[in-house]
């Protein structure tokens, strides 16, 4: 049998990422309503930040050009979320409801990879510059720029917010093979995310504990923006990245025993 | 000694746990909670092998067991019991080598995305299956030649009719030229000419190919054309394997003789009269019978005209369907 090489890899993702172009291609006028849409967020949370700041220099801590570089990295990581991890995870929800999953599980190749990648909202990629662009305004406005070591920090702990929320979502979706409707625990989450928008360590602690470890906003937004703002330690890093490869192995195993599971009851 | 058939299956069962549900809100607000499962036979001690190159016919009504027994052969579900093989293969294990050899088209399940045109939705297939290039335009244009799709391809999918799309869906199915074929219903709901292009294409699939079919269907005109050989269930169980010339001569105890008189007269006498037109009238005579009542009605009767045929196909499954009915 041929060896799947990284090639084939890249070729099928590129594949999936020219099919997802051509269909946002084919409803033109979506990629202005993401815009405004995206626009509208985006000035809503600016202009929340700056009422608060004119009662008060600091939010338990964080100054006003930190703040800023948290909500640049909430759209960030936002936008990226939506693009690739929610589209496909409520096609994932759509496939089980419908039966199409079944085509799916007859391809020669990784179900979940398949699943993962099936759906792209191209369009998402807006809030995502727009999230990047604040956050170098931000950071220039701040005065000091972060230092290589915060950047790759930065980076690190992005890559791991992506991979425990995209593990997150994947559980959740994963719940449709037993309990065939499950779009609304996919809205619960995308409403919980929204606090996102603020450091949870300004929240009660009940609060603050569900957004770290029921629903893990913490780790995709405050976590990230702590590296850059020189407030997250080595111990956070650490259990940071141990948590993301954690939280890949568990949905990993809990979708292989749903696929099991599937095939053993469906009709 | 036997040369492996390309499907066999043995002793196969398939046991499902469904949750039953009452009627009423109540009883829905407590299943919330609390489900009773109960068990369900799918498939029940079902044996046959399926030699290469053959089509064969599964027939049985809703809820026989024909999808659940395509689905484990397909390798998406895990049989409760028994064994069965298809190339060699466990499907059930899904493994690579073995599901690039088959396909699965289900006729009320759509592959194809919605929003691109079809070549599209084939290139992701192509992806996927890593199909080599110079194979893919081989096979594309072959399909293009047998479906006639050439004008369907660069349309969008939503803009397709119900034919269309099903000759695009069985296409890309086929993109990387299987062995074993499953076809599930795949002419439901289309009209009679593009159900005879479905077939003629099947037929010319398995000839040029000699790819192993084993298809599901409503319509009896697509399992007449298509198989030899079918294979009735029922309940899960298996009832007759063989030619469906066999399945009249075993199941139908009647033939029907049409007759044609110069005028008008009472049949009763010569047996039970189903069918009556103008100056034709059709009689149901007990296959003993046949010779005995031919010879009668050419002598006492003016007969123009005379034929004895076998009754529809269709009559002789619903009877021993109903019959079974009458035995559980």
């Amino acid at each position: 049998m041929k060896r799947n090489t990284m090639r084939d890899y890249l070729r099928l993702l590129g594949t999936f990422f020219r099919v997802s172009l051509l269909g946002e291609l084919a409803y033109r006028a979506n990629f202005w309503l993401q815009a405004i849409e995206s626009l509208i967020e985006l000035g809503t949370a600016l202009a929340l930040v700056s009422v608060v700041f004119t009662y008060t220099q600091s939010l338990n801590g964080w100054h006003a050009s930190e703040l800023l570089i948290l909500i640049g990295t909430y759209f960030l990581i936002g936008g990226a979320i939506n693009m690739i991890i929610t589209p496909g995870m409520s096609r994932l929800i759509e496939q089980v409801r419908l039966g199409t999953l079944d085509y799916l599980l007859t391809k020669p190749e990784e179900a979940q990879l398949l699943v993962s990648i099936q759906r792209l909202d191209l369009w998402k990629l807006l809030d995502l510059l727009f999230g990047l662009a604040l956050l170098v305004a931000a950071a220039s406005w701040h005065g000091s720029w972060p230092s290589p070591l915060q950047i790759l920090a930065f980076a690190l702990t992005l890559l791991a917010g992506a991979i425990i929320v995209y593990s997150f979502v994947l559980f959740l979706a994963t719940l449709s093979f037993w309990y065939v409707r499950v779009e609304n625990i996919l809205v619960i989450f995308e409403s919980m995310y929204e606090a996102g928008r603020w450091p949870v360590d300004i929240y009660p602690g009940w609060l603050r504990a569900t957004l770290t470890f029921i629903v893990p906003v913490a780790f995709a937004v405050t976590v990230p923006a702590e590296a850059l703002t020189a407030r997250l330690t080595w111990l956070a890093l650490l259990g940071t990245l141990a948590l993301a490869a954690l939280a890949l192995l568990v949905t990993r195993l809990f979708w292989r025993f749903a696929v099991r599971h599937y095939s053993g009851a469906s009709s | 000694m036997t040369i492996s058939a390309t499907i066999s299956v043995e002793h196969l069962r398939k046991v499902y746990r469904v949750y039953e549900r009452e009627a009423g809100l109540r009883a829905a607000l407590r299943g919330l909670i609390q489900r009773h499962a109960q068990e369900v036979i799918g498939v029940d001690d079902l044996t046959f092998r399926i030699e290469s190159g053959e089509i064969v016919g599964f027939l049985g009504p809703n809820g026989a067991g024909k999808t659940t027994t395509l689905k484990m052969l397909a390798g998406l579900l895990y049989p409760s019991a028994g064994t069965l093989q298809v190339l060699g293969y466990l499907p059930w294990r899904r493994e690579r080598s073995f599901l690039r050899q088959i396909a699965l088209v289900m006729g009320q399940r759509q592959q194809l995305i919605w929003d691109i045109p079809v070549i599209d939705s084939f290139e992701l297939n192509r992806a996927i299956y890593r199909i080599p290039s110079a194979q893919y335009r081989q096979t594309l244009d072959e399909l293009t030649d047998l479906l006639e799709l050439a004008s369907l391809l660069q349309k969008p999918v939503r803009n397709l009719s119900l034919g269309e799309r099903m000759k695009c869906e069985i296409a890309a199915c086929l993109l990387h030229r299987p062995r074993v074929l499953f076809l599930d219903e795949p002419t439901i709901g289309l009209d009679v000419v593009m159900q005879r292009r479905i077939r003629d294409f099947v037929r010319e699939y398995n000839r040029r190919t000699g790819a192993t079919v084993l298809l599901t269907s409503h319509y009896m005109a697509d399992v007449e054309a298509l198989c030899q050989r079918i294979i009735l269930i029922h309940h899960g169980k298996m009832l007759f394997d063989g030619e469906l010339t066999r399945l009249i001569e075993r199941f139908s105890p009647y033939k029907t003789i049409a007759v044609r008189l110069q005028e008008p007269a009472s049949l009763d006498p010569y047996g039970e009269v189903i069918g009556q037109s103008e100056d034709r009238i059709t009689l149901r005579v007990p296959k003993s019978a046949v010779a005995p009542v031919t010879a009668r009605l050419l002598t006492e009767q003016a007969v123009i005209d005379l034929s004895v045929e076998d009754p529809p196909i269709e009559a002789v499954i619903e009877h021993i369907f109903t019959q079974q009915e009458e035995v559980v």
